[in-house]
């Protein structure tokens, strides 16, 4: 009985309501994966970060904190902070570019926004890899942007863009855009026009009226977006190896190669660690602004 | 249903036993064992081959020591056999199953990571040298320091492998590839500081790309990479660098926890048959060690100067055991630095 009214009631927020036996039972699934692929790999990856390697790259266990010392030295410190800053500039053009889009977007037709839509994630049809080779054959010097641009005469030389920071920024906002479009969208869509024409009505300019009316009702959509982009962006590594042609190391290529190349999986456990930290502290500020706002 | 049970028995036995006698489980280099060969010996020996690939050497033992997979058959390049032979990961291979291992040159028998030669068999032999384009490099590279002048920077593609870019510094200096101490790497260090700034793309998958597309004009790459070049345009010459080319060998060896330690002979005897390794070479033209494979081999393929280059003394890296790191931190530390 308790269990049935713990379902029925389920809609309405009770402080200090426990739920039946159903809501746990319609819960376990979701207990389950959470713990078999969130607890236990974290568990796993914290124990490691504080082991030792043998000679062949096992893990040994013998308590060491030689990995963290390591993670914190000014090389590693040096690489978190350019991959947060790539990352952050990533996050930064996805708003620009994207903002304007979901905005056209949430205000098309009903059947205009469904076939918009569909074009923002058509590209998720294809593999992200291949997508990734596309871009090679776009930005190579002997390739479809360079002679596009020699033959409208905008650049003179053929143009050295591969293999450099702007190409794998290219790459970074080029990837993630999709991940900044749909939660604006979904903001945008459910902002009542009638507020934005009360604004413009009582003598707000449009530069007024997006900042004081349009920004803080699609804030959420924003801030989804920006974790969205922001989080993942700071570990690729695959973009930067093809695009950036692994000149300069992300923290995304530093961890990976621990696990093959040098073989010394307590530091890459460690600089995960770290990595995994960093990500809930940045959704732990972003969450108490939002609740601010 | 006492007839039923007893049947799905018999065909569930039926299948375990058909699975078991029938299957080899393959782990080997992506691109290196081609199809050809692979469905050539099912047909004869109707034994199922699965085919599992790595991208290195590094990331075959992670997977090996991970457990959870059992491999009949894996692919290792010659100091990850050393290692594996050194912590009794391998099961001895029985010549006398072997029959056409006699068409192995003794060379390549016998080598540094396999003295007794009981757990390996040579499967191609590669080296690491420079590519040049000649048609936009004119004058003479004989060697690394030719390579990683100022004037080429931004024009040169080496294979992303740490260990690599710090061999070359080493024999440019003229110390042992092999030993890596602390000492060393501090006189590797300027050195490889300068080298990795005059590079454009690191890229041990493909480094030939960049080099076809026109991105760069040098490279020091794989020899199958350089070989596959030359195919393509004989623009593309090979050098083995004065200061001392890295050949080394790729090895099949038997896991200590092999299932099907039969059917790995028999594959392994069916690719040593000269017309099936004839095949391999066709299609991945690294050097074959298989001497009446080679006879089977067009002039232009033996001409390949990348496929085969004269060297002498072959002098392949050997395990450093925990001394990858120091390898690791270096390189890490230099690219960053730029």
């Amino acid at each position: 009985m308790s269990a049935a009214d713990g379902m029925s009631q389920s809609g309405v927020s009770q402080a200090g309501r426990r739920p039946g036996v159903a809501g746990w039972l319609m819960l376990a699934p979701m207990l389950v994966w959470l713990a078999a692929f969130v607890v236990v790999p974290m568990a796993i990856l914290a124990i490691y970060s504080f082991c030792e390697r043998d000679e062949l790259g096992r893990v040994v266990f013998s308590f060491s904190t030689d990995s963290y010392v390591r993670v914190f030295s000014p090389v590693y410190l040096g690489i978190f902070a350019r991959s947060i800053g790539y990352a952050a500039l990533t996050t930064a053009i996805c708003i620009v570019l994207g903002f304007p889009v979901a905005w056209v977007i949430a205000r098309a037709s009903e059947a205009w926004r469904a076939r918009l839509l569909l074009l923002v994630m058509i590209p998720f049809w294809t593999s992200f890899l291949i997508r990734t080779y596309a871009w090679l054959t776009i930005l190579k010097s002997d390739g479809l942007l360079s002679a596009l641009l020699q033959h409208i005469r905008i650049v003179g030389a053929p143009l050295e863009l591969l293999y450099t920071p702007t190409a794998v920024v290219i790459g970074l906002v080029y990837a993630y855009l999709p991940f900044m479009i749909l939660p604006i969208y979904a903001s945008a869509e459910k902002l009542d026009v009638a507020l934005v024409e009360a604004a413009h009505d009582l003598g707000c300019g449009p530069l007024r009226t997006f900042r004081e009316v349009i920004v803080p009702l699609t804030k959420p959509g924003i801030y989804a977006g920006v974790l969205l982009v922001f989080v993942p962006a700071i570990g690729m590594f695959a973009i930067t190896d093809l695009m950036g042609g692994a000149r300069v190391p992300m923290i995304g290529n530093v961890i990976q190669n621990q696990f093959f190349q040098a073989r010394d999986w307590p530091f890459g456990a460690a600089l995960g660690v770290v990595f995994t930290l960093m990500f809930v502290v940045s959704y732990w500020i972003l969450q108490r602004r939002s609740a601010a706002a | 249903m006492k007839i039923i049970r007893l049947l799905t028995a018999v065909s569930f036995l039926g299948f375990v036993s058909g699975t078991r006698a029938a299957e080899l489980n393959l782990f080997a280099w992506s691109e290196y064992v081609p199809q050809t060969v692979i469905d050539g010996f099912t047909k004869e020996t109707k034994i199922k081959v699965n085919y599992e690939t790595f991208a290195s050497g590094e990331e075959m033992l992670a997977k090996m020591l991970a457990g959870g997979a059992s491999y009949d058959l894996v692919q290792p390049p010659d100091y990850i056999a050393e290692v594996l032979i050194r912590n009794k990961l391998l099961t001895p291979i029985d010549a006398k199953k072997l029959p056409n291992l006699k068409n192995v040159a003794p060379e390549f028998l016998g080598m540094p990571h396999d003295p007794e030669q009981k757990f390996t068999v040579p499967f191609m032999i590669g080296t690491v040298g420079i590519v040049v384009n000649t048609d936009v490099v004119k004058e003479p590279i004989r060697g690394y320091k030719d390579v990683f002048q100022p004037k080429f920077k931004n024009r040169i593609v080496v294979v992303n492998d740490n260990r690599e870019l710090v061999s070359w510094v080493l024999v440019t200096l003229g110390l042992d590839q092999n030993d890596i101490t602390p000492a060393n790497l501090a006189k590797v260090k300027p050195v490889l500081a300068e080298w990795i700034k005059l590079v454009k793309v690191f890229d041990s998958d493909s480094p030939k790309t960049a080099l076809l597309s026109g991105e760069v004009d040098l490279g020091v790459v794989w020899s199958g990479e350089a070989a596959r070049l030359y195919e393509e345009d004989k623009k593309f010459a090979y050098i083995l660098p004065e200061e001392g080319a890295h050949p080394f060998v790729d090895v099949m060896a038997i896991p200590a926890n092999a299932e099907n330690v039969d059917a790995a002979h028999k594959f392994l005897d069916y690719i040593l048959r000269p017309e099936v390794s004839k095949l391999i070479s066709d299609e991945f033209p690294y050097t074959n060690p298989n001497l009446e494979a080679r006879k089977l081999l067009s002039e232009e393929q033996l001409e390949n100067p990348a496929s085969y280059p004269k060297i002498e003394n072959y002098d392949t890296f050997r395990d450093i055991g925990k001394a990858a790191t120091l390898i690791d931190q270096l390189v890490t530390d230099l690219k960053s630095a730029q």
